[in-house]
C-alpha cells in the first residue's frame, strides 16, 4: 500500500469518528428529547384523561388496547421472531393478572385502605409489574425448557395445556371444610401437607367467582393510571423493536430460518429459544399484570379472563400485523381491541336486541369467532405475512444501501494485500 | 489444529452409516473425504459438527474432545462447516446471513443491546466491517442488502462458506461445494480453496464427488464405501487403489465382460 493510500485511510478513518462522534451525541439528544416528551405526555394523560374523555367506557377501551399491544408485542417475540409456536398466551397473562392483583391489594391494604393515589401508585405499580413478570417468567421457564429442546411443536401442545390447567386449577379451587373428600391430608405432612397448603391458598383466589381484593366485595384497587399503562407500553415497545434489531432479534430470525444451520454457526437453539419464550412469558405476565390493575377497568380477576379465546385473540392480533413485526403486532393488537369493542357495541344496538328476541340464543360473540376464522384463512390465502410481513412502519430507509455504499466505497480505495483469486465467471 | 476421528461408529436403527472410521487431518492440510453415493461422508461431517452423537469412538480437535459438545459449541470450538444442500437464513439479507455467526464474538450481552449500551454499536460496528470485508472477497458486496434466495446457486455456496468463515474457524468442512458447478467454475473454486486455506491459515476438509477438485486440490484423501474405510493417501495411490476402483467402477470381471459385450456391439 503506497503511504498516499494510507494518509487517505488515517484521514478518512479520523473523519469517520468525528462523524460517528456527532452522530452519537445528536443520536443521545434525540433520545432524550424523545423519553422527556413521552414522559410528559404520559404524565399530562395521567391527570387530563379523564376530562378529555368523559366516558369511562372509551377510556377503558383505550387503555385495554395499549396492554393488548403488549400482548401482542409479547407473543411477537416467540412467535414472530423465533418461530415458535405458542398458543396459551393467555396463561401468563392470567399468572400475571392474579399476581398483580394480589400484589395491589395487599400493598393496598398495608397503606390502610383508602384512597387510590397517584404519589403510591410509584410503589404498588412497579412492585406489581416485577413480580408479574418475576412469576410468568418463572413458568415460562418451567413451561419453555422441557418443551424447546424438542425439536418441532411440542411448544404449542405444552402452551395450551400450561394455559388450560393454570385456568382450571383457579377455577375450580375451593376452601377445604370437613367433609372435603381428602380433608385429611390437611393433617399429612410432608408432600401431602404441602399440597393441602397450596390449595388452600388457590382457593383464596376466589374460584369462578374471581379475586376481588382482600376483603370479599372489596374490589382490586387500580393503581394503574394511564401513566403506567401508556408509559410502560412505550418503554417495552421500545425494546421490543431493540431487541428485533440487535444481534439478538437477527439470531432468532436464523434460527426460525434453519435451525441446523444456526447451530452450525454459533447459535444455541436451546437457549434462543428458551430465553426468549421467557422473554416473551414476561411481557404477557407484564400485560396481564396491567389490565388487572388498570384504572376504569374492572376491580374483579376472573379466571375466565384468560380463556383460549384470549391466546387465540393474541395470535390473530401478532399474524393480522405481520409476524415479526414490531410495529404489526402493535397494530393487530389495537385493530383486535376494537373490533372486540365494536361486536359489543353492535351487540348492544336496538337492532341486534330485537333479533335477540326473535332467535333465543344469537351470540354475536360466537359470531365474533367465525368472522376472525374467515379473515384469518383469507389472510393466510391473499397475504400470508399479515398486514406488513415482517417489515416495520418508520424503519430507517437509509440504513437499507449502506451496507452496499460502504463496500462500494472500501473497493474504490485501493485493495488491501491478498486480494482473492478471480473465480468462476461470474 | 489437528482434527482426529479414531474408530468412529454410527448406526441409525440396523444400518451401520459410519463403522469403526478413523483418520487424523494435519494442521494446514486439504483433506479429502470421498466415496459413492451413501458411503457416509456427510454422516461423518454430522458426526465431527455434533448434528449427531458417535455411538462409539472419539473425536478430537487439538486436545478438545467434541463428542460431548452441541452443535453451537463445536462452532465456537473452530469448526465452520456448509452443507450439502445449501442452507442459508433465506429470509435474512446476504450480509445478515454472516452478522449471525457474529453471536458467538459479540461482547455486548442481550441486556446491553436492549439499552443500546456504547458495545452494542462498537460490535455491531466491528463485526459489520468484518462482515462486509469478507463478502468482498467472495466478490458478494454488491448483494449485500439483498435476500440471499436472490443469490445463483453457485454465489449461494460461496455465501455459505462466507458465513462459515465468519467464525475464523480453525477447521472448514466443505460439504460437495463444487456440487452444480461446471468446469471452469470448479477450477476457480480449486484456487479459492487453496487461496483459504493459504490466507486463513485454515485446514480444510472436503466431501466431494467431482474428482477434477478432489484430485487437483486434496493433500490427503480417505475412501468411505458404506460406512467403511476403503483406502487412504495421496491422490495417485488413492487413484489406482483396486479398492477404489470397485467400489466407483464395480468389478473388474463385470467390466471385462462389460468392455468385451460393447465391443462386440460396435463390431
Amino acid at each position: 500500500m503506497s503511504s498516499e493510500g494510507k494518509d487517505k485511510d488515517k484521514a478518512a478513518a479520523g473523519a469517520g469518528d468525528r462523524a460517528d462522534g456527532d452522530a452519537a451525541r445528536a443520536k443521545t439528544a434525540k433520545r432524550a428529547a424523545f423519553a422527556v416528551g413521552a414522559f410528559g405526555l404520559v404524565l399530562l394523560l395521567d391527570f387530563q384523561l379523564a376530562s378529555l374523555i368523559p366516558d369511562s367506557s372509551i377510556r377503558q377501551l383505550l387503555m385495554l388496547a395499549a396492554c393488548n399491544v403488549l400482548v401482542a408485542l409479547s407473543l411477537n417475540v416467540i412467535n414472530g421472531m423465533a418461530g415458535q409456536f405458542s398458543i396459551g398466551h393467555a396463561g401468563f397473562m392470567g399468572l400475571g393478572g392474579y399476581t398483580s392483583a394480589v400484589v395491589a391489594s395487599q400493598l393496598h391494604a398495608s397503606f390502610g385502605g383508602g384512597e387510590v393515589t397517584f404519589a403510591r401508585s410509584f410503589i404498588v405499580v412497579p412492585v406489581c409489574v416485577l413480580c408479574s413478570a418475576g412469576f410468568a417468567g418463572l413458568f415460562g421457564l418451567l413451561v419453555g425448557l422441557p418443551s424447546l429442546r424438542l425439536k418441532g411443536d411440542y411448544l404449542a401442545i405444552v402452551t395450551l395445556g400450561f394455559a388450560e390447567i393454570f385456568r382450571l386449577v383457579i377455577a375450580t379451587a375451593r376452601e377445604a371444610t370437613d367433609e372435603t373428600p381428602g380433608h385429611a391430608w390437611a393433617a399429612v405432612r410432608g408432600i401431602g401437607g404441602f399440597f393441602h397448603a397450596i390449595g388452600v391458598s388457590i382457593s383464596a383466589l376466589g374460584g369462578q367467582n374471581g379475586y376481588q381484593g382482600v376483603n370479599p366485595n372489596e374490589g382490586v384497587p387500580l393503581y394503574a393510571g394511564p401513566f403506567w399503562v401508556f408509559g410502560l407500553t412505550l418503554v417495552l415497545g421500545v425494546l421490543a423493536w431493540r431487541l428485533k434489531f440487535s444481534g439478538w432479534g437477527r439470531a432468532l430470525r436464523a434460527l426460525r430460518e434453519d435451525e441446523i444451520a444456526a447451530a452450525a454457526v454459533g447459535v444455541d437453539p436451546t437457549r434462543y429459544k428458551v430465553t426468549s419464550f421467557v422473554i416473551s412469558s414476561m411481557g404477557a405476565g407484564i400485560a396481564g399484570g396491567l389490565m388487572a390493575i388498570m384504572r376504569d377497568g374492572t376491580p374483579v380477576v376472573n379466571p375466565d379472563n384468560y380463556n383460549f379465546q384470549v391466546s387465540f385473540d393474541a395470535i390473530t392480533m401478532v399474524i393480522l400485523g405481520g409476524s415479526g413485526s414490531v410495529s404489526g403486532a402493535a397494530i393487530g393488537g389495537v385493530l383486535i381491541t376494537f373490533t372486540i369493542k365494536a361486536i359489543e357495541l353492535v351487540q348492544g344496538t336496538a337492532f341486534v336486541l330485537d333479533l335477540k328476541r326473535q332467535f333465543d340464543g344469537l351470540d354475536l360473540n360466537a359470531l365474533r369467532m367465525m368472522v376472525y376464522a374467515s379473515v384469518l384463512v383469507a389472510l393466510m390465502v391473499l397475504r400470508p405475512e399479515g398486514l406488513l410481513g415482517e417489515r416495520e412502519l418508520f424503519s430507517k430507509k437509509g440504513r437499507k444501501p449502506k451496507a452496499k455504499a460502504e463496500a462500494k466505497a472500501k473497493k474504490d480505495d485501493d485493495a488491501p494485500k491478498g486480494d482473492p483469486p478471480e473465480g468462476e465467471a461470474s | 489444529m489437528k482434527l482426529l476421528l479414531e474408530g468412529v461408529t454410527k448406526t441409525f436403527g440396523g444400518l451401520r452409516a459410519v463403522g469403526d472410521v478413523s483418520f487424523s487431518v494435519e494442521n494446514g492440510a486439504i483433506f479429502g473425504l470421498i466415496g459413492p453415493n451413501g458411503a457416509g461422508k456427510t454422516t461423518v461431517f454430522n458426526l465431527v459438527t455434533g448434528v449427531y452423537k458417535p455411538d462409539e469412538g472419539k473425536i478430537t480437535l487439538g486436545k478438545k474432545d467434541l463428542v460431548p459438545l452441541k452443535p453451537a459449541e463445536i462452532a465456537a470450538a473452530g469448526v465452520g462447516r456448509t452443507f450439502q444442500n445449501i442452507r442459508l437464513f433465506g429470509q435474512l439479507t446476504v450480509l445478515e446471513n454472516l452478522l449471525v455467526a457474529c453471536e458467538l464474538q459479540k461482547k455486548a450481552g442481550l441486556a446491553a443491546s436492549l439499552l443500546r449500551l456504547g458495545a452494542h454499536y462498537s460490535d455491531e460496528r466491528t463485526m459489520r466491517a468484518r462482515a462486509l470485508e469478507l463478502l468482498r472477497v467472495f466478490d458478494l458486496a454488491d448483494a449485500a442488502d439483498e435476500p440471499s434466495t436472490s443469490l445463483s446457486y453457485g454465489n449461494q455456496r460461496r455465501l455459505e462458506i462466507a458465513r462459515a468463515m465468519m467464525l475464523s474457524p480453525k477447521v472448514l468442512l466443505l460439504d460437495e461445494p463444487a456440487a452444480g458447478m461446471n468446469y471452469g467454475e470448479a477450477e476457480g473454486l480449486k484456487t479459492q480453496i487453496r487461496w483459504l486455506r493459504d490466507e486463513f491459515k485454515l485446514t480444510v476438509v472436503l466431501v466431494e464427488h467431482n474428482m477434477q477438485v478432489v484430485m487437483g486440490v486434496c493433500e490427503d484423501i480417505h475412501v468411505l464405501d458404506h460406512g467403511e474405510t476403503i483406502a487412504h493417501g495421496t491422490p495417485d495411490v488413492v487413484q489406482k487403489h483396486p479398492k477404489v476402483l470397485a467400489a466407483y467402477l464395480g468389478e473388474e470381471d463385470e467390466e471385462a465382460e462389460a468392455d468385451a459385450s460393447s465391443a462386440e456391439e460396435t463390431a
